[in-house]
C-alpha cells in the first residue's frame, strides 16, 4: 500500500512539474517569437536553452496606467527635431476605453513589454518592408488620433526644431507631468439620442442610472471609443440632443444594449416620440426601495447574470437567517416594545409576507396597525 | 583609277555596311529588360497618409524647384482645392472627404505612375522618353521637341509643360528620383513620409504586402490595387478605403496605354495586306466601273 501511494505521489509530482514547465506540445505554432523564451536559433529537448525569466520585473501590458511611466522621451531618431516627450501615463488612462495597452502595445506577447524597435527598424532603406520603419510606426501611432481631433499634422505640435531647443525643456516637463493624472471625466447623467427609428425617433439614455445604480463598468460600454468622443476641438456644443447618423447595421447600433437588455424586449422601452422616465424601482416592479435596498447594487439582490430574475416581496428569499431573535426590529423604523418582542414574526406578518400589513387580529379584537402600533417608531 | 580595285571597293562597302547594322543591332539588342522581376515601385497606402504634405517639400527640394520652408506646408487650406502635378510641383496632395468618419479625411498623393507599358515613351516621336530597368520613366530634355504628345498620350494625364517659358520651354514630370536611386538613396518623398504612407520596394514585394493588407483589414481596404492591371501595370500602386473613382482615379482597363495606338497602327500595316487589299477594292471598283462604261457606249 505504501509503495502504491508513493508511486502515485511520485506521479503527480512528474506531472506537476511537466505542467508547470512545458508550454505545451504545439506551441512552437503559437504566435510568438521563439526568442522570446529560448536564447539558441535550434532548441532541442536536451538543450532547451531557456532564458531566465525575470518574472517579478517584468512590466507587461497587464498594468493599471497608474504604474506605468509617466514621460517616455523619445530621442532614438531626432536629427531635425529634438526628442518627443510623452506623457506615457495620461495616455494610458485615456487608453483605458479605447482598446486599453494593446492599442498601442500592439502584437505583444504576455510577456515584457518589446520596444517598438525590435520589430520596427531604424532605417527606411531595407529588406523587409511589410511592417513600417520606426519613424513610421511612431508617427502612425501619434498622428493617427491627433489628426483626428486637432485636424493638424503640422510637425511643431509635438517636435521642436533643435534650433529652438532649450536645456531645460526635459525638467519642466517632468514637472508639468510628474504626479497628474487625467482629469477625471464628468459622466453625463442623461443622454437624448435622435434616430430614424420609426418605433419612436428618440432614446432616452440615463447614463448616471448605468453606472451608479447598475454598476456598469466604463469599460462594459466603452471598448474602442475614438479619442474625438471627447477631445475635438470642432466640437463645441454637447448639449444638444445627439443625432446618431450612423451607417452600422441594426445588431452593431444596438450591441451595448442588447448585451444586458435582451433582444425581446419591447423597442418601446428605450424608444419614444418623448424623453423616457428614469428607471424607478418602485414604478416599474410595484416594490419601490427603502433606504436599506436604494443604494445597493442590483446584482447584490438579483446576481449578476443577465437579464435580471424577478424575485418575490418575502424577505426571507434573501435574508435567509433571520428569525424572530435575531432580527432587530428597529430597523423597519418600529421599535417593538417588551410584550411584542416576545412573539414570533407570523404572529403579526401572517403567512411570513412581510409585504402586506400586518395584522393585529391573533390577540387584539378591534386593534389595527398603524393606527395602533406594538411599540414606538425611531428613525 | 586608283590601286584599289572595284573588287576591293565592293568588299568594303559591304564591311561597312555589314559594320552599321551591326551596330544598329546592338543597339537595339540591348533594350532594357523593362519588366524585370526586381523592378521597384510604391505602394501608397491612402489609408495611412495624413495629407502633411512633406512629400511635396522635399520633391522640390531634391529636384531644385523652389521649396520653401518645410513649416508652411503646414497650412492646410491649400487642400480645399484639386490640384494636379505641374511644372512646379511634381507630386501634389489632394484631399477627399471620407464619408464615414468626417474627422479622417482622405489624402491622395499624385504623381507620375510610371507605367509598365508607358504610352509616353512610345508616344514620343524622337524617342526622349526612356523605361529603365528600375521601373523608371524618365525623359531627355535635350531631346525633346516640345511636341507635348506625351501629355495626350498619358492615361494619368500626368506630363506638365513649362506653357509661361518663352524660351525653350520643357515637359516636366516626376523622374521617381532617377538620380537619387542611382546613388542608392530612396526617392525624397519616400525617404520624408513621416507615417512611410509610401513604402519603396520591389514591386512583386508590394504586390504581395497590399493583398496582405487587405486580407487582414478587409472592413479597411477596398479589395483593389490600383496599379497592379491597370494600363498592363504600374510601378505606383495604390490602396485605399473607397473607390478610387470617388478620389478622382481615371477608369482604366487593364491593357496598357500603348496597345491601342500601336495596335490601329500596326494593324493597318500590317504584312502590308490592309493597304493591298485597299488598292485591289479600289482598283476593283474603278475596273467595274469602267467596264460599265465601256458596256454603256456599246450599247449606244
Amino acid at each position: 500500500m505504501k509503495k502504491f501511494l508513493a508511486l502515485i505521489l511520485v506521479l503527480v509530482f512528474t506531472i506537476g512539474i511537466n505542467a508547470q514547465q512545458s508550454p505545451g506540445k504545439d506551441h512552437s505554432k503559437l504566435n510568438l517569437s521563439c526568442k522570446t523564451c529560448h536564447s539558441c536559433d535550434v532548441p532541442t529537448k536536451s538543450d532547451p536553452c531557456l532564458v531566465i525569466c525575470p518574472r517579478e520585473k517584468i512590466t507587461t501590458v497587464y498594468q493599471k496606467p497608474e504604474q506605468t511611466p509617466e514621460l517616455i522621451t523619445i530621442n532614438q531618431l531626432s536629427d531635425r527635431y529634438g526628442p518627443v516627450y510623452f506623457s506615457h501615463k495620461i495616455h494610458a488612462q485615456m487608453s483605458i476605453m479605447s482598446g486599453g495597452c494593446e492599442n498601442c502595445h500592439h502584437h505583444n506577447t504576455s510577456g515584457p513589454i518589446l520596444k517598438c524597435n525590435s520589430c520596427h527598424e531604424t532605417s527606411r532603406k531595407r529588406e523587409d518592408v511589410s511592417i513600417p520603419d520606426l519613424k513610421g510606426a511612431y508617427h502612425r501611432q501619434c498622428m493617427d488620433c491627433h489628426r483626428e481631433w486637432s485636424h493638424e499634422t503640422g510637425c511643431n505640435s509635438c517636435h521642436t526644431l533643435k534650433k529652438d531647443l532649450k536645456d531645460t525643456k526635459n525638467e519642466s516637463l517632468q514637472k508639468k507631468y510628474s504626479g497628474k493624472d487625467h482629469p477625471v471625466i464628468i459622466e453625463p447623467t442623461k443622454l437624448v439620442y435622435e434616430t430614424k427609428s420609426d418605433k419612436g425617433k428618440l432614446v432616452t439614455f440615463y447614463h448616471d442610472d448605468h453606472t451608479k445604480k447598475f454598476g456598469l463598468n466604463c469599460t462594459s460600454c466603452h471598448k474602442q471609443e475614438s479619442c474625438t468622443k471627447c477631445h475635438d476641438v470642432n466640437n463645441t456644443d454637447k448639449s444638444k440632443n445627439q443625432k446618431v447618423v450612423t451607417k452600422k447595421t441594426f445588431e452593431d447600433q444596438h450591441s451595448n444594449c442588447i448585451s444586458c437588455h435582451s433582444k425581446t424586449e419591447n423597442c418601446s422601452k428605450c424608444h419614444g416620440e418623448k424623453t423616457l422616465e428614469p428607471f424607478d424601482h418602485g414604478k416599474k416592479t410595484g416594490w419601490a426601495l427603502n433606504k436599506h435596498h436604494i443604494n445597493l447594487s442590483c446584482a447584490k439582490c438579483h446576481g449578476s447574470k443577465l437579464p435580471y430574475n424577478k424575485l418575490d416581496n418575502k424577505c426571507l428569499s434573501c435574508h435567509k437567517g433571520w428569525n424572530a431573535e435575531n432580527f432587530k426590529h428597529s430597523i423597519t423604523g418600529l421599535q417593538l416594545d417588551e410584550m411584542h418582542s416576545e412573539l414570533s414574526c407570523e404572529d403579526c406578518h401572517t403567512d411570513g409576507n412581510f409585504g402586506i400589513k400586518p395584522s393585529c387580529d391573533g390577540c387584539h379584537d378591534d386593534y389595527s396597525f398603524p393606527k395602533q402600533k406594538p411599540g414606538k417608531l425611531v428613525k | 583609277m586608283s590601286g584599289k580595285s572595284r573588287r576591293d571597293f565592293l568588299k568594303s562597302t559591304a564591311l561597312i555596311g555589314a559594320g552599321v547594322t551591326g551596330l544598329t543591332t546592338t543597339a537595339k539588342a540591348g533594350p532594357q529588360n523593362i519588366l524585370s522581376e526586381d523592378r521597384m515601385g510604391v505602394l501608397v497606402d491612402t489609408t495611412v497618409c495624413v495629407g502633411c504634405r512633406n512629400c511635396e517639400w522635399a520633391c522640390k527640394d531634391a529636384h531644385n524647384l523652389p521649396a520653401g520652408n518645410l513649416e508652411d506646408y503646414e497650412d492646410r487650406k491649400v487642400l480645399d482645392t484639386k490640384r494636379r502635378p505641374g511644372t512646379d510641383a511634381l507630386t501634389v496632395v489632394n484631399e477627399y472627404s471620407h464619408g464615414k468618419n468626417s474627422s479622417l479625411p482622405i489624402d491622395v498623393k499624385v504623381q507620375c505612375m510610371h507605367c509598365d507599358h508607358p504610352a509616353c515613351v512610345s508616344a514620343c516621336i524622337v524617342g526622349a522618353f526612356t523605361k529603365h530597368e528600375n521601373g523608371t520613366v524618365t525623359w531627355d530634355t535635350d531631346m525633346c521637341i516640345g511636341c507635348r504628345y506625351c501629355m495626350a498620350a498619358c492615361p494619368f494625364q500626368v506630363p506638365a509643360f513649362e506653357y509661361d517659358k518663352a524660351l525653350n520651354p520643357m515637359i516636366m514630370k516626376c523622374d521617381f528620383c532617377f538620380d537619387r536611386t542611382k546613388e542608392g538613396k530612396l526617392p525624397a518623398c519616400v525617404e520624408i513620409c513621416p507615417v512611410e504612407a509610401l513604402t519603396y520596394g520591389k514591386r512583386s514585394d508590394l504586390i504581395k504586402i497590399a493583398r496582405d493588407r487587405i486580407k487582414r483589414n478587409p472592413d479597411k481596404y477596398v479589395d483593389h490595387i490600383l496599379g497592379e492591371t491597370e494600363v498592363g501595370g504600374t510601378s505606383w500602386m495604390y490602396l485605399a478605403s473607397k473607390d478610387f473613382a470617388e478620389l478622382e482615379f481615371p477608369k482604366l482597363g487593364k491593357n496598357p496605354a500603348p496597345g491601342v495606338s500601336e495596335s490601329i497602327q500596326h494593324g493597318i500595316f500590317a504584312y502590308f495586306v490592309p493597304p493591298i487589299s485597299l488598292y485591289a477594292l479600289l482598283g476593283g471598283i474603278m475596273w467595274i466601273t469602267k467596264r460599265r462604261k465601256e458596256l454603256d457606249e456599246e450599247v449606244k
